[in-house]
């Protein structure tokens, strides 16, 4: 660290090389901590979140009894301890709440002032966040499983709905309509994700275990079938030509830099694919567990240097790095099936909602004080709570 | 800190780095202690125990995987040990509790039982238990170390608001349970507000008839004598009436103007008396009997006995000589003190006889008290029940508890009147006799017959059927004796029965009236047995006739001592054709079957059954005696014998036969295969030599159990269900079935496989 800051006053280094450092120790050491807690107010297992990108201040929720709740995670109170207060919430008692279990929320990409909310009562909703009213509605035919704005895009206004029939719709926020299906899956879409790089490519993942990517300006079809065989095997066997997983694909997920995609399956694979070919990189991420009927929502790090995917992994989180496949770590600390995880890259923590109802907050551990030979004794003071002592009784017959 | 760098410790480092004798007794302490399959941890061992864990914390890590292996065993009691070392350990070791509270997951898992999918193994007392001990131990940490350890206030909330754990529930139910609870709850509840609203239907209805009831009874109460408790409340209009007496009879007018002579007397009489009797009573004590005659009875025992009656005469003499006003009027009434009060004693023990006047009235009470008992009573107190079992207690259960304490009192009333029903209950049983049997009602009469009967035939008469009128006439005769015995009810079935005395004489007694003499046929068919046979004789047929078993009536005695015509007879049309008929006709078949059933009669002779007292007592393998009662034969020791106390046989040739059988089985096995050696033999080579075969009842313990301590998980899944599963859903078995009922379907097809429609199946 210090050879990083004398290397950047000295001009040696990128300045980027030193924030990559950083945030790359910060990463590896991401910790559940006493210190930082998300307010409990979900009554039932969370869905989805999402960070607003503008401040990455803002955080949103989504439960399984169509409750949305919106945090605040910035800490102002100067304490290390802090609770992430709820800022405000669509409550049962709210008259638009979404009757049945919200599947995904995501900001207005450009402004916190909108938010979007999609569920399972068969509706997309646009919701004004000052006011907490839904400005515009979608009604589709199907459950929704899942939608996405790009976030970069400057010259649509697109949504892409992925919902149980197996067309992709995408909902224009300018004219307020359904402007374009797309076709071409089979079954029910689970997955969709706008490219963080092209503006018109979208990726969408859907339970027949095909993940297409379309140019969203061509009408007659996608662009490529993503082929986990890279289209080796799939002369053999027509079957199996162009999947990309041998189950459900319920997961999807860029690269912050959208050359990659990363996509996991009912199969417990997870599998990477350079975005521009649709070539399968190959990568062994080992088994990663996935027994999730819907789309889970998972996250990659960014500004780190070798990039870390955080996945549900039953009732922990598994730390990868994406380009290597290693397994770093599992975050334990919830009790039940993690369904959602997400990666706020400014303070590099993440926040992770599971059914057991509580979000939780993962925080880089602060750097620990270097143990040294005149530190020994002052030490055990240190070691602020008198839980951590020991209480063997003194008495060498009690034990 | 020294113990942080062997936090940093990899497990694999550390068990190879220590072997040492130390980790060896630790799981052999822990093997120990949670294979013991006790509630309460040997205090000893778990001192040892501890001791070893506070040495190192390479020794708490290696405990901690120890217990964890222990704690993921499919047996309750080995998790319940466990957990209670955790469970010590926990609450004295920071690196313990690091490293449960970083797989908190799973321990909650083994002992809690999160996952629905991994219940907590059997038995299913201790893993209760377990699971009690384990949500108090939750709690109990959260509180103490909830702060430092996130995970496990994570825990703490994830069991409070997911599992729906109530920490202050002893009971650890889950969340089902609790529901399934509730929901029992409700449908008894709504089980009670239907009953509930059934009675408050019914006591609508009913209400008004009790009423009626109710106040029929007390009119007729009422109308049976005045109320006896209405007294005190009728005084004021008794009164008037005991002063009209006292006032308007004729020694009362002559004891007025006596009074007069005497002003200071009248003075003192103040209304507060109202027995003008008292005074006058004294001042002319000539005239008391009189007065006393016109009081009603209770007055005047009351007062003389207050007045203390013997000695008025000389109080009174000495009150003439008084001067003091006041004690003039004390002695000249002849009372002893001024401040005398009056009791009125008025006897509750009423008794009432029904007569003519009556009858009809108490025939109402008895219609009525028979109402509220039967009817009423039981009624009002299920819907007080109903009602309190609903939780209800407004009005309706008020209204029906009143009912009820109206109902009981005029019980209790009908109690208090004592009605004498004697009479009316035998005029009622009069009434059922004489529908039953009216014949009997002429007896009286009959008693007229009784002088013309000769002496020296009276006995005769006594034990011929024919006088038999006697004994129902209620005349005590010692010939009937048999009869007399019987019920009434079974005399009327005899009369039925021809063959019985009674019936002959009921048809006798039809005809008495028209003859007043004995009936000749009947006294010619006594005459030679009453006359020509001596007493003794007489007496020997009685007996027997006392013996002899009476028989229902068959068509066999109908026709007793006749030729049946028609007997067996049957009717027989040998051709069916309506025109055309055989001319020789045997139309008339002897059937000698039917012929024999009506001349026979069938005799089931059922003994008396006769407990068995003798015990087998052949002595048993374990000393004690055979205790079967069999009648003649134990089906393990043969023939029942008479023996000693010791169980030997008594007679030497049981004892000898006995012995002779003993030598006979003890040569069928050879010297050499002593059970007890064979057993050695076979614990030492594992070779089956078939020990078991020889001892009948021997220990058949194939090998040691490994944990003798624990529950037998194997032993409790044993269950006569599981063997018989074990029978039933045996692979042959199964095989065996499905051939025979394939077998069974292909005969089937073969025997209908010309037809189409059974062809196909």
């Amino acid at each position: 660290m210090l050879g990083f800051i004398s290397a950047r006053q000295a001009g040696l280094d990128d300045p980027l090389r030193l924030r990559r450092a950083e945030s790359t120790r910060r990463v590896l050491s991401l910790e559940l901590n006493k210190d930082r807690d998300v307010e409990r107010i979900h009554g039932s297992g969370i869905n989805t979140l999402d960070i607003e990108p503008v401040e990455g201040r803002y955080m949103l929720s989504g439960g399984s009894d169509g409750v949305v709740i919106l945090y605040d995670l910035e800490n102002f109170s100067k304490k290390p301890c802090y609770t992430c207060k709820a800022v405000c919430s669509v409550g049962r008692s709210h008259p638009d709440v979404h009757r049945f279990s919200v599947e995904t929320v995501q900001w207005y990409p450009h402004d916190t002032g909108m938010f979007t909310s999609s569920s399972f009562d068969k509706t997309l909703k646009i919701w004004d966040t000052n006011t907490l009213q839904p400005a515009d509605i979608f009604n589709f035919e199907g459950t929704v499983y899942s939608h996405h704005m790009s976030p970069i895009a400057t010259k649509h206004c697109l949504i892409a709905v992925g919902t149980k029939s197996p067309k992709v719709h995408l909902c224009d926020l300018k004219s307020g309509s359904c402007s374009h299906i797309l076709q071409g899956h089979r079954q029910e879409v689970l997955a969709v994700s706008w490219s963080p790089r092209y503006e018109h490519v979208l990726a969408t993942a859907s339970a027949d275990s095909r993940v297409k990517l379309w140019d969203v300006r061509r009408a007659s079809g996608c662009l490529f079938t993503l082929d986990q065989h890279n289209g080796e095997k799939s002369k053999a066997s027509s079957e199996a030509a162009n999947t990309a997983h041998n189950g459900r694909v319920n997961g999807l997920c860029f690269t912050s830099d959208g050359l990659h995609l990363l996509t996991v399956g009912t199969d417990d694979r997870m599998r990477l694919w350079n975005s521009s070919t649709g070539q399968n990189t190959l990568v062994n991420y080992g088994k990663v567990c996935n027994t999730s009927r819907k789309g889970i929502k998972f996250a990659i790090s960014r500004g780190c240097n070798p990039e870390f995917a955080f996945v549900p992994y039953e009732s922990n989180i598994a730390v990868y790095t994406v380009y290597s496949g290693e397994l770093i770590t599992m975050l334990r600390g919830h009790y039940s099936t993690v369904d959602c995880c997400v990666f706020q890259s400014d303070f590099q923590e993440l926040y992770s909602g599971s059914k057991d109802c509580t979000i939780l907050a993962w925080v880089p551990a602060l750097r620990e004080p270097v143990p040294e030979e005149d530190n020994e004794k002052s030490l055990p003071l240190q070691s602020l709570n008198p839980a951590y002592e020991d209480a063997w009784s003194s008495s060498d017959d009690e034990g | 800190m020294g113990r942080r760098a062997l936090y940093e410790l990899d497990w694999s480092d550390y068990s190879a780095s220590s072997g040492s004798e130390m980790d060896q007794k630790l799981s052999q302490l822990v093997e120990e202690l949670t294979t013991s399959g006790e509630t309460q941890l040997n205090p000893e061992k778990m001192k040892e125990f501890k001791k070893i864990c506070k040495s190192s914390d390479e020794h708490i890590n290696h405990a901690y995987h120890l217990l964890m292996t222990q704690l993921n065993k499919e047996h309750a009691e080995i998790r319940f040990s466990a957990f209670q070392i955790v469970d010590e350990l926990f609450t004295r070791s920071h690196q313990f509790r690091a490293l449960i509270i970083s797989n908190f997951q799973e321990f909650l898992e083994l002992t809690v039982e999160t996952d629905h999918e991994q219940p907590l193994p059997p038995p299913k007392e201790v893993a209760h238990k377990l699971k009690k001990a384990a949500i108090k131990s939750v709690q109990d940490w959260h509180e103490k170390y909830g702060e430092a350890y996130k995970m496990l206030s994570l825990g703490y909330h994830f069991l409070k608001q997911n599992k729906k754990v109530d920490f202050q529930d002893v009971n650890a139910r889950t969340l089902a349970e609790r529901r399934r609870e509730e929901e029992k709850q409700k449908r008894l509840e709504n089980i009670n507000k239907e009953k509930a609203k059934r009675a408050q239907q019914e006591m609508a209805e009913m209400s008004r008839e009790i009423q009626d009831t109710l106040t029929e009874m007390e009119n007729c109460f009422r109308l049976l004598m005045p109320d006896p408790f209405d007294f005190t409340v009728n005084d004021a209009e008794l009164e008037p009436v005991i002063e009209k007496t006292a006032n308007g009879g004729e020694p009362a007018s002559i004891s007025m103007q006596l009074a007069d002579c005497q002003p200071s007397s009248l003075r003192h009489i103040d209304d507060e008396q109202p027995c003008c009797s008292k005074d006058l009573s004294s001042i002319l004590p000539c005239l008391k009997a009189d007065k006393n005659g016109d009081m009603n009875e209770e007055l005047e025992t009351s007062d003389r006995r207050r007045a203390d009656g013997e000695g008025c005469s000389e109080v009174e003499l000495a009150a003439a000589t008084g001067d003091d006003d006041y004690e003039t009027f004390v002695r000249s009434h002849g009372l002893g003190s001024h401040k005398y009060t009056l009791d009125l004693e008025i006897s509750t023990d009423i008794k009432i006889h029904e007569n003519e006047d009556n009858t009809s009235i108490i025939n109402s009470i008895v219609d009525a008290h028979k109402l509220i008992g039967n009817k009423f009573l039981p009624s009002v107190q299920l819907w007080i029940q109903s009602f309190t079992r609903a939780g209800i207690s407004d009005d309706r259960l008020r209204c029906a508890i009143d009912l009820k304490n109206k109902l009981e009192s005029a019980l209790e009333k009908h109690k208090d009147m004592n009605i004498d029903y004697k009479e009316r209950k035998r005029k009622v049983m009069k009434v059922s006799d004489d529908d039953d049997e009216d014949e009997f009602v002429e007896v009286p009469e009959k008693e007229g017959y009784e002088p013309h009967i000769p002496d020296h035939l009276r006995k005769e008469y006594g034990l011929d059927p024919l006088s038999l009128p006697k004994p129902v006439g209620k005349k005590p005769a010692g010939g009937s004796s048999f009869l007399s015995s019987r019920s009434q009810p079974k005399r009327n079935e005899e009369e039925l029965d021809p063959t019985c005395a009674a019936a002959t004489l009921k048809l006798l007694r039809d005809k008495l009236p028209q003859f007043p003499l004995l009936d000749p046929s009947v006294s010619a068919s006594t005459e030679p047995t009453a006359s020509g046979e001596p007493d003794s004789k007489a007496t020997k047929q009685e007996e027997e006739r006392v013996k002899a078993p009476i028989m229902p009536f068959g068509l066999d005695l109908y026709y007793w001592g006749q030729d049946q015509p028609t007997a067996g007879k049957i009717l027989k049309f040998s051709s069916q054709h309506r025109f055309w008929a055989p001319n020789e006709l045997e139309e008339e078949v002897e059937n000698k079957e039917v012929s024999e059933m009506l001349k026979t009669r069938y005799i089931t002779f059922a003994g008396k059954f006769e407990p068995v007292k003798h015990k087998c007592r052949a002595p048993m393998p374990d000393g004690s005696l055979c205790e079967r009662q069999d009648r003649i034969k134990c089906p393990f020791h043969g023939k029942i014998i008479p023996r000693d106390e010791s169980g030997n046989p008594v007679n030497p040739e049981d004892k000898a036969r006995e012995e002779k059988l003993r030598f006979e089985k003890q040569a069928q096995q050879p010297e050499w295969q002593d059970p007890e050696f064979m057993r050695e033999v076979e614990a030492a080579t594992g070779v089956d030599l078939g020990s078991s075969r020889y001892s009948g009842k021997g220990k058949k313990k194939g090998k040691k159990k490994k944990y003798p301590n624990l529950t037998d998980l194997k032993q409790q899944a044993n269950t006569a269900r599981s063997r018989l599963e074990k029978k039933v859903f045996n692979k042959e078995a199964m095989k065996r079935v499905v051939k025979a009922m394939n077998r069974m379907d292909r005969k089937r097809h073969e025997k209908f496989a010309n037809q189409f429609n059974y062809a196909l199946n």
